[in-house]
């Protein structure tokens, strides 16, 4: 283990904002920049850098997070008046949002600004969505608020079974769900699991994040949920932000988060999203990571311990090699002997292998192996 | 003397100067069908101007190209002046006996060195075509018109249709008109257009006007009202001889004068002592150096012992040649020409002050660099280009460009440093007058300067100090350009973020705002403009700062 000192966390709200708190974090924005214009200095924008090199492993709280390092942005000059504007834009436009409490994509939000400057311009306020969805990144980081808080929606992927009950109050309405009578299909995780989304009711001993649908509807079919008192979640490949709020929020609720995706560059990426973070969206860590998920498999070891997998394994693409040589590189998960283990044996035999494989015997035996995973608390960390 | 010169040439040319032309004419400059029309022009226009200037008279010179055939290898081209004219017993030589111009008398700088005059046109008319050139000489409410030709075996003028009439109106001047082949007219780099754009430059005092094949006229009015003052004649100084002027001048002498008068009288800084000096050189018994006999007639001098006072002369210290008789163009006439003639958005000009070479030879430069407007060359597909106008006592270079040390030194100055990025494309004429009685010439044809250390050294510092004073200019342009455009690029957002801010903050009006954010860009870039600040705040490089550096390399290369 490593002995730095753990850093302090950036200081970001955890609770779900209110849309008037957000209202006023807006408009402060605002006077601020009418300040800077009174002391006849260019109004500016100031906001964290989300490069990779203002990415750092916060061993405290055991996420990636964004450093010290800020970016200003001034409208006196040249280089940045464009992306100043459009900023201030983007700002203005979600405080109507707000205001109005209406909702809408950041592709909705990109069409509602997609417009002329003036008849004599030809120029666009914007005219790519890839304009507009970092400014949006710029805004959250800037007043420390997430999208969804600004009434901006992302997409909805993931799907939950398990004995637990949400209140969802929307659109004038409250609704009950139930999360253990969804049938086939499940509850499907909401872009926004905050703002007018409680959690009412749960009773679950662990959560179990499995990585393909296929997998999901083949444990529910299987009552898995329902024998091992669990929330059984799938976050139908890299998880969205909503899925992996939930995830840890559900974490914070106490229950130990499993998580079980192929054993290949893309499911580490899956887990490690979860668990620490992306890079991309470090400036959200510490609401959307969970950093003491575990995971469950599919591993190296598990090729040695169940002799049907030796014949079911594929060979690693080139991607899962770099990913695994990659990996090694982080120190988030070089400091896990285990992970060196693992990648070190991946990139030794060239192998990977699909959670898909455990079916291979009969299609219920990937119950049985989780039970014997979970149970021996086989993971690796 | 006229009689003894007349008589000397007689000797002279035992085997003619005319017959050599007529084998040699490439030698002279007709080489090429359009540097030969230019060379045309330029006899006569040279010897207009020469002759005007002398009569103390604003010159006012046409000349007029006519398309002959349409193989258009055949031209006529007819040149009139204001001059004096020329008396009829003056007439035969001026036009029709080769080296007996007046200039060949004497030593003062003059336009006119090249030394073919308007008979080498004559000869050549006679030559391409066989037909005289025609003249009209007024002077003295006299008038004279006929045809001239050259006998070439005896370099003899022959003038054929004489028609003396009175000139009741008193107008004074010179026509002439030949018919030339082997000639073609355009507007290329070394054509008879450019030549005469270029000799308007350097003549701000002349009018000038030419009458293209097609019709066309172009005029360059004068610029200056004021005739330049006559240089001052001098005797050549020993080191500014070649072999053949030094032949040249001794057989012009009388019979009695021996080498020893001849040098000291018709040389400059020449005494007992020094002619004792280059005598103890010549005795015999230095190799290399025969021995020379300085009491023999200076007419018998031969080209073996010309060649050898020539070496001596270089191994003697001689006292410098008097500088007071160069005669620079001067720095307003040019500014004015350039302002007159290019329309430019900048010129500027150097004045600096004599200088001196090869040990002695006085000379001086004159630069000036016109920028923008019709400044630069325009090239056949239309392009503008750098643009570099030489010249030698204020007589257009047109030709060996590339082998000239005008040409190297602006070639060789580093435009980048003054804000030229690329002097090939720039909206820029560079203009260069070399001011000597002694110009060193490449070669006979007299078009390009050699690349003496201390000329082409001082030609390009001229060219750094007038390019400074450019820099300024176009540096304050380009920043003014891109300041604007920035004011611009910014302006143009100032309504949007108006609105969204005012809307954002929920605060103020939008239009007020809109106004306070104009203000907020105007001043800071109208600041910089005034400042000489970029972007960032950094000093431009177009300030005082680098300024200096320059200056300061200019001491270090002159060290």
């Amino acid at each position: 283990m490593a002995s730095k000192q753990p850093q302090k966390p950036a200081p970001r709200s955890v609770r779900k904002a209110d849309s008037g708190e957000v209202i006023r974090k807006l408009e402060h924005l605002g006077l601020d920049m009418l300040k800077e214009i009174d002391d006849k200095q260019t109004p500016s924008f100031t906001t964290a850098l989300r490069s990779k090199g203002n990415v750092l492993f916060d061993e405290g709280v055991g996420c990636l997070r964004l450093g010290e390092k800020v970016e200003q942005r001034k409208f006196v000059n040249v280089g940045q008046a464009r992306k100043f504007m459009q900023t201030v834009a983007i700002a203005s436009k979600c405080k109507k949002f707000l205001r109005e409490d209406s909702h809408t994509s950041i592709r909705g939000l990109f069409y509602q600004l997609k417009f002329s400057l003036g008849e004599d311009l030809d120029e666009e306020l914007f005219s790519e969505q890839s304009e507009s969805n970092p400014l949006i990144e710029d805004l959250e980081v800037a007043i420390d608020v997430k999208r969804e808080d600004l009434n901006l929606n992302t997409d909805r992927k993931g799907v939950v079974a398990g004995p637990m009950k949400l209140r969802d109050k929307f659109g004038g309405d409250e609704t009950v769900i139930d999360c253990t009578k969804q049938g086939r299909s499940g509850w499907m995780v909401p872009s926004d699991v905050d703002n007018g989304m409680t959690i009412e009711q749960l009773d679950a001993d662990y959560v179990l994040v499995v990585e393909k649908d296929a997998m999901w509807q083949r444990l529910n079919e299987d009552k898995f949920w329902k024998k091992e008192n669990c929330i059984l979640i799938t976050p139908k490949g890299q998880a969205s932000r909503g899925c992996r709020r939930l995830i840890s929020r559900l974490a914070q609720k106490k229950l130990p988060v499993i998580v079980f995706t192929d054993c290949d560059a893309w499911g580490w990426y899956i887990y490690w999203a979860i668990k620490t973070g992306s890079m991309n969206l470090a400036y959200l860590a510490t609401d959307i990571a969970t950093p003491q998920a575990k995971f469950v498999g599919v591993t190296m070891q598990d090729i040695k311990d169940y002799d049907f997998l030796g014949k079911l394994t594929i060979k690693a693409k080139e991607v899962d090699i770099k990913r695994a040589e990659e990996m090694l590189g982080y120190e988030w998960i070089n400091r896990h002997p285990e992970w060196v283990n693992e990648l070190k044996t991946v990139l030794k035999t060239q192998k990977k292998i699909e959670q898909d494989a455990l079916q291979g015997p009969s299609l219920s035996f990937v119950g049985e192996y989780l039970r014997e995973k979970i149970s021996k608390k086989k993971f690796l960390p | 003397m006229p009689s003894d010169t007349d008589k000397i040439f007689a000797n002279f040319k035992e085997h003619s100067v005319a017959e050599f032309f007529k084998k040699n004419k490439q030698m002279l400059g007709f080489s090429g069908k359009v540097r030969s029309l230019t060379i045309i022009v330029h006899e006569y226009v040279t010897n207009s101007i020469d002759a005007c200037e002398e009569a103390g008279i604003l010159p006012e010179i046409t000349v007029k190209v006519d398309e002959l055939d349409k193989e258009g290898e055949r031209y006529r081209v007819s040149v009139q002046d204001n001059g004096p004219g020329i008396p009829k017993k003056h007439i035969g030589k001026a036009l029709g006996q080769m080296l007996a111009g007046t200039k060949f008398n004497r030593y003062a700088q003059q336009r006119g060195q090249q030394g073919i005059g308007a008979t080498g046109c004559t000869m050549y008319a006679q030559v391409t075509t066989g037909k005289p050139v025609k003249f009209v000489s007024e002077w003295d409410g006299k008038k004279l018109k006929g045809e001239i030709s050259v006998d070439i075996k005896t370099n003899t003028p022959n003038i054929q249709n004489l028609v003396e009439e009175d000139n009741p109106d008193k107008k004074h001047g010179l026509f002439v008109q030949g018919e030339f082949g082997e000639v073609k007219y355009d507007r290329s780099l070394g054509s008879v257009f450019e030549y005469i754009k270029r000799t308007a430059l350097s003549n701000p005092h002349a009018t000038l006007t030419l009458i293209e094949p097609n019709g066309e006229k172009v005029q360059y009015p004068r610029s200056v009202e004021v005739c330049p003052a006559r240089p001052k004649e001098t005797e050549p100084h020993p080191l500014g001889l070649a072999v053949s002027d030094l032949i040249d001048m001794a057989h012009r002498e009388g019979p009695s004068a021996t080498l020893a008068v001849f040098l000291r009288e018709r040389l400059q800084r020449v005494s007992d002592a020094k002619v004792a000096e280059l005598a103890a050189l010549l005795n015999g018994s230095n190799p290399g150096l025969p021995k020379i006999d300085f009491k023999k007639p200076a007419r018998e001098l031969e080209w073996p012992q010309a060649e050898s006072l020539i070496r001596a002369f270089a191994m003697v210290k001689w006292i410098a040649p008097e500088s007071n008789c160069l005669r620079p163009i001067g720095a307003e006439q040019i500014q004015k020409a350039m302002t007159a003639i290019l329309a430019p958005d900048f010129a500027a000009v150097t004045e600096r002050p004599p200088k001196i070479y090869r040990g002695g030879i006085p000379f001086l430069v004159e630069a000036a660099i016109a920028w923008g407007g019709n400044a630069g060359h325009v090239d056949s597909n239309s392009q503008r280009g750098g643009d570099i106008v030489r010249y030698a006592n204020a007589a257009p270079l047109l030709f060996d460009v590339s082998g000239c040390a005008i040409t190297k030194a602006v070639k060789d100055v580093e435009w980048k440093r003054y804000n030229i990025q690329d002097f090939e494309q720039a909206p820029i004429t560079v203009f260069v007058n070399v001011v000597s009685v002694y110009v060193p010439y490449t070669s006979a044809g007299k078009q390009a300067l050699s690349d003496e250390d201390e000329v082409y050294q001082e030609i390009k510092y001229a060219i750094m100090e007038v390019a400074r004073k450019v820099q300024l200019h176009v540096g304050g342009i380009r920043r003014e350009h891109e300041q604007g455009e920035r004011r611009k690029a910014i302006l143009r957002y100032v309504q949007q973020l108006s609105r969204d801010l005012t809307d954002l903050a929920n605060k103020g009006k939008s239009e007020e705002l809109a106004k306070r954010l104009t203000d907020l860009i105007e001043t800071k870039y109208m600041g910089q403009i005034m400042e000489g600040k970029n972007e960032d705040g950094s000093e431009s490089s177009n300030g005082n700062g680098k300024k200096k550096k320059v200056a300061d390399e200019e001491e270090e290369e002159e060290e």
